[in-house]
């Protein structure tokens, strides 16, 4: 066998092997209470509990922001957010948290908003009367 | 159903559109064909015609596409708005400079650039008319073919359902959407248009696209060659002539990237210039095939090695383009990508169009590869051959990485079609993923551009070789450790991959110069590899540098609660107008924002401090912004970055006052408040009530407020003033419970025909609120109408008693301001200037009305001071006697009040979160890649120079 062939296959098998590896990080999207049994960071898809308050003072803390959210199994619980309020958060339809269960909170590094596409209203095409 | 007669609409454009795509598309079709056939007699005397059918059929081809594309500028640039593509990415306010960024921000328009760059770039090789002529054009016209049915619109009827094939740029607007509107025949001139998105105007949406899709048609050359090398079997002459084409992709594609890295860095918010979004990554793997391709390339020209895995390298560059397209384009990134087109139902179409290339382009592979000869010798353990591939084999391996984990929204959508639900998730942080691994490609890379260049092609007596080099080889190696050491101390967080990563770098580089100062000895014409490895060890260490080192300037530990310790979130301050804030050895202050159009810039000034002493060791200004769209909603942010030469200091507002993102949000806010209308005689304070919260205890707080004056004229920074407004202002003074100084504001109000523009004092040391309402300009032509007018018949010079006072006709002002009264060429205006003293002759204060000529009519302008209780007109002139009439009135102070709306809930609106990011070395960024681009053009020249 060639040199070159060994050393293709010596970095197939590292490959495999890192890609084996990299699967790590890959995760599936957690529930509250998947988070709360491993302990771990986790990425966790919610709904923003619209009826509860949104908690943001950025004249006390700039990175402090709190709200509720509504898991895939429909469990509700308090978020903290350790940055700044997200743009147009309340229109947000899914949120993406990237944290840990800290006791009953949840707390959260990142945060990730999937809003609704583009209304297409009549009144978009419309010129305004000038 | 009657049709609608609809007036106005311009139908001939897309008619035309229309035709010109489908000639082109079949145009194409008959290129590629023609084309086929003249490769396939190519020894034959039919060879000659077939090729001049090809050449017509493609510059047909060519022309209706370029003729497409001038309509559909055409379109663009006279606002025909009937049109879907038009509307969707042009409007009235839209600046011509613009034109070229609006005409790619859609899919279509982006589908006719990359299609117009493999236009030019067949035209450069019709042009040539070399041996590569035929098998080249006709691969380049069937992907043409393919780009073009994306674009057709054409619908064929399947059943009970159509086909769509393609989304045409020139649709009217009626075909795409249903709605009432359509129902009128007047509708076109009803119409306006969408507009460029407002984060794209800018110069880098003109320059990024059409770099990047240079870029990947480019990739459809080298393509091209390696099928049209198999196809024929003339190996060696097409390692040959794909070379300089691969330079030139690798160039291009490598500069777009680097265009859409600098956008990225200096207008976007995500603070850095790589965020392994998988838009970035899907546009740098095909480069780093490309990369490896070349240097098989090479190999293979060299020494006839390597030969099939450049075929396979450039085969899958092209590949890996397509891929990318249908990543950003078929919706299948959704929300996770900033990129992401939205989706046009390509789906299927784009997965065909892979399909097919890459099962084409593999059974060619692997149908003629058998015919490539290859050295019966294998390659010596320390030839340069041996060593290149090992590197190009390391590239390959990067770029699989690299997909793997940006595929993971593919593995959900193949998950679904066997009906598994993988909800699988990227990795929590995807930049730690990916440097993870890609520090240790760094790593390889670098050292092996270094010690590859040492080597020779067919080495048969390496231990000689060593000998003569060996001291070379270790005079390099010691400057390396040396400036790897001394780095090491310099880095915040010197781990094994990134020492080696910093000696990675060092080494390419020392390598690298001394390759060009005593290998080549200076001849600099074959230095163009050099140049590229010199780069990329540059571009490492400022990776290292700026990623590694990057700190947050924003964050003040004393001010912050360290509630969650383990979680690194100090990213943001808070940052109040006025008021100095201490961050890492930097004094910054929120001095004020002001409006240039759609942006409002936020003026915040850095002073560095020295030590202890506070002395000031540096300042500079910063003006991040944010964007509005033309609705006045927040659209996103523009950083703005102190740019040094071993560092920058990124700064970007993370937030703002909600009212001043969202005026819905602002009028809500505006709604909650509750106001209470005050009655505010002239320079009586009155006592208005706070409680504060001392433990669980309220206390109450007595602040006052008075009203100075009401005027007819005011200023506010958003108010520009126009002809015909009514201007009425209110002077407050705030004396806060217990405070030493007191607080001066306006609040004001216009009536500009029939509208209201409230313009209230916010006074956010208390969280108050005042404004003026319509009650206030109904009490004052109340006051006004209740007045009643004394007249005086004055002689200039003279006085006259008025109640208690004195007034005196001091004088005549032909150039008169006053706020009722604005200048037209042909007045004639004088205004009188009274002076009003008390019994004492003190000037108390000084008056002038107007008295107006404006064609022939008269007109009488008066003058008034609430804040001393006077109204004057300026009733009569006599020439004759030379007497002038002034009526006067006085105001009763005592019992004249206004209704001043205020408010004691307004939340403070004089606050921003700034988040301040400082990458040192990040030039080093730069000057590495571009270093890696120049290499790369600087070969071409060389080998263009050398035929």
């Amino acid at each position: 066998m060639k040199k070159i062939h060994i050393i293709a296959i010596v970095i197939i098998i590292a490959a495999i092997a890192i890609l084996l590896s990299a699967t790590k990080d890959m995760g599936t999207y957690a529930t509250f209470s998947e988070a709360e049994s491993s302990g771990k960071i986790v990425k966790l898809v919610g709904e923003l509990s619209k009826d509860k308050v949104i908690e943001y003072n950025p004249q006390v803390d700039p990175n402090y922001c709190s709200f509720h959210i509504k898991d895939a199994d429909g469990q509700e619980k308090k978020v903290i957010l350790l940055m700044e309020k997200p743009h147009d958060f309340e229109r947000s339809e899914k949120v993406v948290l990237t944290g840990k269960m800290k006791g009953e909170e949840f707390v959260a590094t990142s945060v990730l908003l999937k809003c609704p596409s583009k209304y297409q209203d009549e009144e978009l095409f419309i010129r305004a009367e000038s | 159903m009657d049709q609608i007669q609809y007036i106005g609409e311009r139908i001939w454009p897309g008619n035309l559109g229309h035709f010109l795509i489908v000639l082109s598309f079949v145009a194409s079709l008959f290129a590629a064909a023609t084309f086929i056939m003249a490769q396939k007699r190519r020894d034959g005397e039919e060879f000659n015609s077939w090729k001049r059918m090809g050449n017509i059929g493609f510059a047909i081809h060519g022309v209706s596409i370029l003729s497409a594309i001038g309509l559909l500028f055409f379109i663009m640039i006279n606002q025909y708005y009937e049109y879907q593509y038009v509307n969707g990415h042009v409007s009235d306010d839209l600046q011509m400079r613009y034109i070229f960024s609006a005409f790619w921000e859609g899919q279509e328009g982006s589908f006719m650039l990359w299609m117009f760059w493999h236009v030019i770039l067949g035209g450069v090789i019709l042009w040539r008319a070399d041996q590569w002529q035929a098998p080249v054009l006709a691969v380049i016209s069937i992907i043409q073919l393919f780009l073009l049915s994306m674009i057709l619109g054409v619908h064929i009827p399947f059943g009970e359902e159509t086909i769509k094939i393609g989304s045409s740029p020139f649709l009217l607007l009626r075909e795409v959407f249903d709605l009432p509107l359509f129902s009128k025949a007047n509708y076109v001139e009803l119409l306006q248009g969408q507009g460029l998105n407002i984060a794209l105007q800018n110069y880098w949406m003109t320059i990024h696209p059409p770099t990047l899709f240079l870029g990947f048609a480019a990739t459809s050359v080298p393509f091209a060659y390696a099928i049209a090398g198999l196809w024929s079997g003339t190996h060696k002459e097409s390692m040959k002539a794909i070379l300089p084409w691969a330079l030139f992709t690798g160039g291009i594609l490598g500069t777009g990237i680097l265009m859409g890295a600098a956008w990225a860095y200096e207008a976007l918010s995500f603070g850095g210039y790589w965020a392994w979004d998988p838009v970035e990554n899907t546009s740098l793997v095909p480069w780093l095939i490309l990369i490896a391709a070349l240097h098989s390339n090479l190999i293979a020209k060299a020494t006839g090695y390597s030969i099939k895995s450049t075929y396979l390298f450039y085969i899958l560059t092209f590949i890996f383009v397509l891929y990318s397209t249908y990543l950003t384009r078929s919706g299948i990134l959704g929300d996770s990508s900033a990129h992401a087109f939205t989706e046009m139902g390509l789906e299927a179409q784009l997965i065909f169009f892979i399909a097919f290339f890459l099962i084409g382009g593999l059974w060619l592979y692997f149908k003629n590869s058998k015919s490539i000869v290859v050295p019966e010798k294998e390659e010596a353990t320390f030839s340069k051959e041996f060593w290149m591939f090992i590197g190009s084999l390391i590239l390959i391996f990067s770029a699989v990485l690299i997909t793997f984990t940006t595929s993971i929204p593919v593995y959900n959508v193949i998950g679904e079609i066997f009906g598994l639900e993988m909800n699988l998730s990227s990795p929590d942080d995807v930049v730690a993923h990916h440097n993870k691994y890609q520090i240790w490609i760094g790593v390889l890379i670098g050292i092996l551009s270094g010690f590859a260049q040492f080597l020779r092609w067919k080495e048969f007596d390496f231990a000689r070789r060593f000998s003569s080099l060996g001291k070379q080889i270790a005079l390099t190696l010691a400057i390396t450790i040396v400036c790897t050491v001394l780095t090491i101390r310099l880095l915040d967080y010197p781990s094994a991959p990134n020492i080696l990563l910093v000696f990675a770098g060092y080494y390419a580089i020392f390598s690298n110069l001394d390759y060009i100062i005593f290998m080549i000895r200076g001849k600099m014409k074959i230095a163009g590899s050099a140049f590229s490895h010199i780069g990329f060890g540059l571009f490492v260490l400022g990776v290292i540098a700026s990623g590694v080192n990057k700190s947050y300037l924003s964050s003040n530990p004393y001010a912050q609660r360290g509630l969650f310790e383990e979680f690194d979130y100090e990213k943001n301050v808070t940052l109040i107008k006025g008021l100095p804030m201490y961050m890492n050895d930097y004094k910054v202050t929120y001095l004020r924002d002001t409006f240039d159009g759609f942006h409002r810039y936020y003026h915040i000034n850095f002073k560095e401090l020295g030590d202890s002493s506070g002395t000031v060791q540096d300042e500079f200004d910063s003006y991040p912004s944010i964007i509005y769209d033309k609705n006045f909603k927040f659209a996103s942010v523009n950083p703005s970055t102190k740019r040094y030469a071993q560092k920058d200091i990124f700064n970007h507002l993370a937030g703002a006052p909600e009212a001043e993102l969202d005026p819905e949000r602002a009028r809500e806010i505006e709604d909650s408040l509750s106001y209470v209308f005050q009655e505010m005689a002239i320079n009586r304070p009155i006592t208005l009530t706070d409680t504060v919260k001392v433990d669980d205890a309220r206390f109450p707080r007595f602040h006052q407020i008075q009203l100075l004056n009401v005027r007819r004229t005011g200023e506010h920074p958003e108010y520009l003033s126009q002809e015909g407004d009514l201007v009425f202002s209110a002077d407050l003074e705030i004396q806060k419970y217990e405070a030493d100084s007191t607080i001066r504001k306006q609040a004001m109000i216009v009536l500009r025909e029939n509208l209201l523009f409230n313009f209230p004092a916010q006074i956010n040391t208390m969280g108050w609120k005042a404004k003026l309402t319509e009650e206030f300009i109904n009490r004052y032509f109340e006051i006004e109408s209740n007045l009643s007018y004394r007249p005086f018949t004055l002689k200039e010079g003279q006085t006259a008693r008025f109640s208690d006072y004195t007034i005196e006709l001091a004088g005549f002002d032909r150039q008169p301001e006053n706020p009722g009264y604005s200048a037209l060429p042909n007045d004639i205006a004088i205004a009188a200037v009274l002076n009003i003293k008390d019994s004492e002759d003190n000037l108390i204060c000084q008056l002038r009305p107007i008295y107006l000529v404006r064609n022939s009519q008269v007109y009488i302008i008066k003058d008034e001071s609430f804040q001393h209780g006077f109204s004057a007109k300026f009733a009569n002139v006599d020439p004759q006697a030379e007497t002038f009439t002034v009526s006067l009135a006085e105001y009763d102070l005592e019992q004249l009040s206004f209704p001043v709306a205020i408010a004691q809930d307004s939340p403070r609106n004089d606050w921003i979160v700034l988040e301040s990011i400082v990458f040192p070395g990040i030039n080093l960024v730069w000057v590495g890649s571009i270093l890696m681009m120049f290499g790369l053009f600087f070969s071409i020249w060389n080998r263009i120079s050398r035929h």
